[in-house]
């Protein structure tokens, strides 16, 4: 059961991000979507969806983005079971370190 | 009536997506003022020439709507279905990805034929209201001489009309643009006028 995926998505301008971030709240097991645009192109822009919900249909959301033109770039957080576990940092973190 | 409200709203993301809707626009106003200036030709050259009966404007005008309904629609679908299949291979290379499949295809497979029928049927519209009083006319409601009057006036009052929309959409003088439009049908109606004082 997933509970929270963040993705990083290529998608073309056209449907806006707030056509996109509507089409996936309304999928089924999804309680809320977050899109961030951080890059923007001629033709396109990246942006960063992050998806929480009680269960999470990660291959649904995929054929969603797909149908609306986008795809995805990697899959950058995946939290499932019953609880999300946030990050932690380690000393092996390079950022822990410096 | 849920399967309507849904194709609607299909129809509206469509155009939405695509961005079709400022061409469609731009090809309505110009296709219904060329079906209001040649039906307005027609008739102005049907008195001209002193045609005895109606069904001479009638059939001329039918012709002539019907072919500017079909070029329209083939001429503004096929030109729109080359651009937008061009704009989309322009994304797809940008998304190194087939949209063959995505709502981005759908919406621009439909705003071609949505642009195409929007081109065939604005020049039907505008010239088949400038014909009515001849369908009237024919039916015996009133001479024919009325009825050339009162077409010229429908089709002069739709170009003003349309000019009163285009400036609507610029959001300038509406009626600046309404007899911008008007001098034009008046300029036509003047010309031929002129060969029947000639």
């Amino acid at each position: 059961m997933i509970k929270r995926l963040v993705l990083d998505v290529l998608k073309p301008h056209k449907p806006t991000v707030v056509d996109l971030s509507e089409a996936l709240s309304h999928l089924e097991g999804v309680e809320g979507v977050n899109v961030i645009t951080y890059e923007i192109d001629q033709q396109v822009e990246n942006v960063k969806i992050i998806i929480a919900g009680s269960s999470v249909h990660f291959e649904s959301i995929k054929k969603k983005l797909e149908e609306l033109g986008a795809t995805i770039h990697s899959v950058d957080e995946v939290a499932a079971g019953k609880r999300i576990v946030e990050e932690v940092k380690t000393p092996q973190d390079r950022s822990a370190r410096m | 009536m849920a399967h309507a409200m849904k194709f609607l709203e299909k129809i509206r993301r469509y155009i939405k997506i695509s961005g079709v809707a400022p061409i469609s626009r731009r090809y309505f106003i110009m296709n219904a003022f060329d079906g209001a200036t040649t039906i307005l030709g027609i008739v102005v050259g049907a008195y001209v020439a002193e045609i005895p009966d109606e069904s001479w404007v009638i059939l001329s005008g039918l012709g002539a709507t019907l072919a500017m309904g079909l070029s329209g629609f083939a001429g503004a679908y096929m030109t729109e279905e080359a651009e937008l299949a061009r704009k989309l291979n322009i994304l797809e290379k940008s998304m190194l990805t087939d949209l063959k499949n995505s709502v981005v295809n759908k919406a621009s497979r439909f705003a071609s034929l949505w642009v195409g029928i929007v081109d065939g049927i604005s020049p039907a519209l505008t010239g088949v209201t400038c014909l009515t009083p001849f369908f009237l006319s024919s039916r015996g409601l009133f001479s024919i001489s009325f009825a050339i009057q009162l077409s010229v006036a429908i089709a002069l009052l739709m170009m003003f009309l349309l000019g009163i929309f285009l400036g609507k959409i610029s959001r300038k003088n509406m009626l600046y643009h309404g007899t911008k439009m008007l001098f034009v049908g008046l300029i036509i109606t003047l010309v031929f006028l002129t060969f029947k004082i000639v």
